[in-house]
């Protein structure tokens, strides 16, 4: 890409940014929570394997919406699924 | 919007589930050409959502995936997918026009090789509803592993536009600035395949409005017992846990006067009793229990299958359950009048509760097709006991659930017959310019 066509590219995405800057805000705030929850489940299954309960009880959130983000992990690749415990499964960190 | 793509084709075929697939194939190999248009992103319809079919047990993907991969490689089939259907309206005899605007996917199709970078690297997580809700995916996402084409799309919606997924694309087929497009397709026949949705989670208060834990449809059940299912297994939504107990209740969105859906979906008895022998060969532990009003077991060996459920100890009560309610311990409480037994008002608690709903049209030809419908709202077969698969458009045939509820095998028949009555049409057109 030539230099006259980068800052083309760089003008329009400023306007396109302009044009979308209430779907890009309600985006940036959805991942900066995202990547909050995600770090704490990666820090609660840092020690050793959990259970969704027990994370949910490391992260202070309801199961639901742990086993949300684990089953989203498992799907790429961040998250494993461990050895049974009781009736529930023990999920721990791959990367 | 002006047109700037027109294409001409023998035949247009509105649906790439099953149905439009099937038609389409047998209309591509009599050496027709085809269009077929589908709103979502990938062909494949409810079928390659599905886990398993009745009452063989076959894996659906398996058998949708070369249908799709058929059509997609086939010389006289060009798929439009990602397109809405504005207008279709009947010309003269030997024209058919169909009006549809290609939504923008963001993604150059002709560059994206789907390698999927962009959505390991795309940091915004979305719901995902190809998975019941229950797992999330990326922001840009191809919809599923084998959805066919495998080309990426951006939900803009959901985009924070960081730039990643362009950054990381190998051959530059990101384009956050495309449009909307408008495409013109002219015919001489149409197949109108639209299929069903499920009639809503959330229409009932005595069932809770689709607002309690670990009541699901049966659609997001296919998808818990699916192979690649959100949680690769079946376990309660709410928590993880696997259930030891898991209850059906039958006709929860059909037969029912309340809900506008008077008539049987057919198929509900049968999905709920393959769905349930699944869940006895995944949680062997489990009891399992259908609630049903009457079974309609219609087709070739589906009484066997349902006797083979009872004889896996598959646990049938009949009743119409009156009301689901949550209890303790995040479980789910059915009341329910016993007809058979004791007789009295019953209370059970489960761990899952699947609401078997029904099936309603997807599709509202109103303001965009002349084509007539019944009072169910399915398109409505002119000849309904000896051609039923001609509509009162002339040269415009229906295939599949767009004309009523019915399963996968009667669906394909129909189809097949659907493919026969437009290439008849087509024939002599040709007779009658030759």
């Amino acid at each position: 890409m030539s230099e006259k066509e980068k800052k083309a590219n760089s003008s329009a995405m400023k306007v396109l940014r302009q044009e979308r800057s209430e779907t890009i805000a309600k985006a940036r705030a959805a991942v900066k929570e995202q990547s909050g929850v995600i770090k704490g489940i990666r820090e609660a299954l840092t020690p050793a394997p959990k259970t969704i309960p027990e994370i949910a009880e490391a992260v202070s959130m309801e199961t639901e919406q742990v086993l949300q983000y684990i089953s989203t992990l498992k799907r790429y690749g961040i998250v494993g699924e461990g050895a049974k415990d009781g009736d529930y499964f023990k999920y721990e960190l791959t990367c | 919007m002006k047109s700037k793509r027109d294409f001409q084709f023998d035949a247009i075929v509105i649906g790439g589930g099953i149905a439009g697939l099937q038609s389409a194939l047998d209309l591509g190999d009599q050496g027709y050409t085809v269009a077929v248009v589908d709103k979502d992103a990938t062909i494949g319809g409810k079928m390659i959502r599905l886990s398993k079919v009745f009452p063989t047990l076959d894996c659906a993907s398996c058998i949708t995936t070369p249908k799709m991969s058929s059509a997609a490689h086939h010389d006289n089939i060009t798929l439009f997918t990602y397109c809405t259907l504005d207008n279709l309206k009947r010309e003269s005899p030997d024209r058919v026009v169909a009006q549809l605007t290609q939504k923008p996917r963001y993604v150059d199709p002709d560059k994206c090789i789907g390698c999927r970078k962009c959505e390991y690297d795309c940091p915004v997580y979305v719901p995902d509803d190809e998975q019941g809700g229950f797992n999330m995916r990326k922001a840009i996402y191809i919809p599923f592993s084998n959805a066919i084409p495998q080309i990426a799309l951006l939900d803009a919606e959901n985009c924070a536009l960081c730039g990643k997924c362009a950054k990381v694309c190998p051959t530059d087929a990101v384009d956050y600035f495309m449009k909307p497009e408008a495409i013109t397709l002219t015919a001489s026949t149409a197949v109108l395949a639209t299929g069903f949705e499920l009639s809503p989670l959330d229409q009932k208060p005595q069932y809770g409005l689709g607002r309690l834990q670990n009541v699901v449809s049966s659609m997001q059940m296919e998808r818990l017992l699916a192979p690649h299912g959100p949680y690769n297994r079946v376990l309660r939504p709410s928590d993880g846990r696997e259930p030891d107990s898991i209850a059906y209740v039958q006709c929860a969105g059909s037969r029912d006067k309340s809900l506008g859906i008077p008539y049987c979906s057919r198929v509900c008895c049968m999905y709920a009793i393959k769905q349930a022998m699944l869940l006895s060969g995944a949680l062997p532990l489990a009891d399992i229990t259908i609630y049903y009003m009457d079974i309609r077991a219609f087709g070739k060996g589906y009484e066997q299958f349902y006797q083979n459920a009872k004889a896996m100890g598959i646990e049938f009560v009949k009743a119409k359950v009156a009301q689901i309610s949550q209890a303790d311990d995040q479980k789910v409480m059915l009341r329910y009048e016993d007809q058979e037994g004791s007789g009295g008002v019953m209370e059970r608690d489960h761990d899952l509760v699947i609401l078997s709903l029904g099936m309603v049209p997807q599709w509202n030809p109103e303001g965009i097709c002349s084509v007539g419908c019944g009072q169910d709202g399915f398109i409505k077969p002119a000849i309904p006991k000896i051609a039923p698969t001609v509509t009162d458009l002339e040269g415009v045939f229906t295939a599949g659930v767009a004309s009523g509820p019915k399963d996968i095998v009667d669906t394909i028949t129909e189809a097949g017959a659907a493919a026969m009555e437009a290439a008849n049409y087509l024939k002599a057109l040709n007779g009658s310019t030759a």
